[in-house]
């Protein structure tokens, strides 16, 4: 089956966001039994390790000639697999950024017990995407990315806003210089890995959810082996007895973080890292019906009817959609069909293309062409002064065709 | 594996036809409408050079489609 790039690419990004506002819901429900934060936080990543490896050994199984996990989730997927050396260092950043991320959550539980007030301002990891993408992905932010950037993070702020909750520095400390770098290191370095290229064929998704959070898993239990040692508290010992009693609904909160991640990555591998975030921040808009659904069985308190408050949610939304519909509706992608002259080495010219900021993808083709060049920008300007004129400027090329792209499929 | 991109020029009117069509394609990993030169920009996918003769004979079947050229991928770096 074939779909629109565009479309698949909010597909994966809205499912993801769907099962995150539901695991949240089931994580207020888990939060009334288990109550040390550390011991909750631990034992759901035992159970995230053990169903991202029952679940890549299942989606492994082969029928008729290829894997469940091939035939639904991701085409790229073959079968559970070790890890290549090219791979391991980007797994153990993403592993370390993972770690980092979920440790800051349990110190966030642990300090003000709440994290709804908290959480929204982790959509702010945006800006911090726009900006490292700027810097790794040769790519300079346009005026409209940074625009949309801010538009979603306010409206992600303003969409979740309490109007009783009182804030400590602390743990916006906590927000600013933990959490969101833990996660633009997981973000930038999962991307990296689904860029991938592994036997010649793209790198999946499944896969490197898997070994992300065998890494994460590791580098956590270092952790609180650790803290446990110098505090002379037994978090550990505790987390394995929750993870006896409360296996159902563990399991549940497992299966859910396993595939809203493969769905994250899968959208990271078609869109830039940015640009997912500010989809998945709607994970905002999906968790209302959620907490109405919670304040109604009596697991948090009953939702406010203050106008005041259901006007700045309102508008929260509203800005966020705003601001998503634009990073979707400003995106040009084009071929550039390209033709030397003889006598210019083929991997210099390679090489001086690839280095031109929003060049994607160069390819050296036999056939009419020498080279075909994908680019993605966002304004025509932009794509003129800042590729096409550095193109015509590279020694040797005799003619050059600009393709602007109309509309995209992809295999899923 | 063998990667190529098909260049497809086709008939005034039939590129939804012709979309339809190409989307049924085994072996084709993504379908460009370009506005240029060409109509369609075709990236195929196939284990062997056998399979690609296979996939460009079934896009030149379609009804609409003037000429095909295919454009074999040797080298390729991409983010």
């Amino acid at each position: 089956m074939k779909i629109r790039r565009k479309y698949l690419f909010y597909l994966l990004a809205f499912s993801s966001s769907i099962i995150v506002a539901l695991i949240s819901g089931l994580d207020v429900v888990l939060g009334k039994y288990i109550k040390n934060p550390l011991v909750f936080g631990l034992s759901i990543f035992y159970f995230g390790l053990l169903t991202s490896i029952l679940f890549t050994l299942f989606l492994s199984i082969s029928f008729k000639g290829k894997s469940i996990g091939e035939r639904t989730i991701d085409p790229s997927f073959k079968k559970i697999r070790l890890l290549k050396k090219e791979e391991l260092k980007y797994h153990i950043l993403a592993g370390t950024g993972n770690a980092i991320l979920t440790l800051g959550y349990f110190w966030l539980l642990i300090l003000i017990k709440d994290p709804s007030l908290v959480l929204p301002f982790s959509q702010v990891v945006i800006l911090y995407l726009v900006v490292i993408e700027s810097i790794i992905e040769k790519n300079t932010p346009t005026l409209v990315e940074i625009q949309s950037s801010v538009i979603v993070t306010l409206g992600a702020i303003l969409g979740s806003i309490s109007l009783s909750g009182t804030i400590s520095l602390e743990s916006f400390a906590i927000v600013f210089l933990i959490v969101n770098p833990g996660w633009v290191l997981q973000s930038v370095y999962q991307r990296k890995l689904k860029m991938m290229k592994i036997n010649d064929k793209s790198n999946d998704s499944i896969n490197i959810r898997m070994w992300n959070v065998i890494f994460a898993c590791l580098f956590t239990l270092v952790f609180v082996f650790f803290y446990d040692y110098y505090t002379g508290s037994s978090n550990f010992s505790e987390s394995l007895k929750t993870f006896v009693d409360y296996f159902g609904l563990l399991t549940l909160a497992g299966i859910g973080a396993f595939f809203s991640y493969v769905f994250y990555i899968r959208a990271l591998g078609i869109g830039k890292a940015s640009i997912t975030q500010a989809v998945k921040s709607s994970v905002i808009i999906f968790s209302i019906p959620i907490s109405i659904a919670l304040a109604y069985f009596g697991f948090i308190d009953p939702i406010s009817t203050d106008p005041v408050l259901i006007i700045i949610r309102v508008s929260g939304i509203i800005l966020m959609l705003l601001g998503i519909i634009s990073f979707a509706l400003t995106l040009i992608k084009a071929y550039i069909f390209i033709k030397m002259k003889p006598g210019y080495p083929i991997e210099v010219t390679m090489q001086k293309l690839w280095d031109i900021n929003g060049v994607n993808r160069v390819t050296a083709v036999a056939g009419d062409y020498d080279f075909i060049v994908k680019i993605r920008t966002r304004t025509l300007v932009k794509g003129y002064e800042r590729i096409l004129r550095k193109i015509a400027s590279i020694e040797g090329i005799k003619d050059y065709k600009w393709q602007s792209v109309l509309k995209e499929w992809e295999d899923i | 594996m063998i990667s190529a991109y098909i260049l497809i020029h086709i008939s005034p009117g039939s590129t939804d036809k012709v979309i339809t069509e190409l989307r049924k394609i085994e072996n084709i990993a993504k379908i460009s409408v370009v506005a240029g030169e060409f109509d369609i920009v075709v990236r195929v996918q196939v284990k062997t050079l056998e399979r690609l003769l296979k996939a460009t004979d079934k896009i030149q079947m379609i009804k609409g489609v003037n000429k095909t050229t295919t454009q074999v991928i040797e080298k390729e770096i991409s983010l």
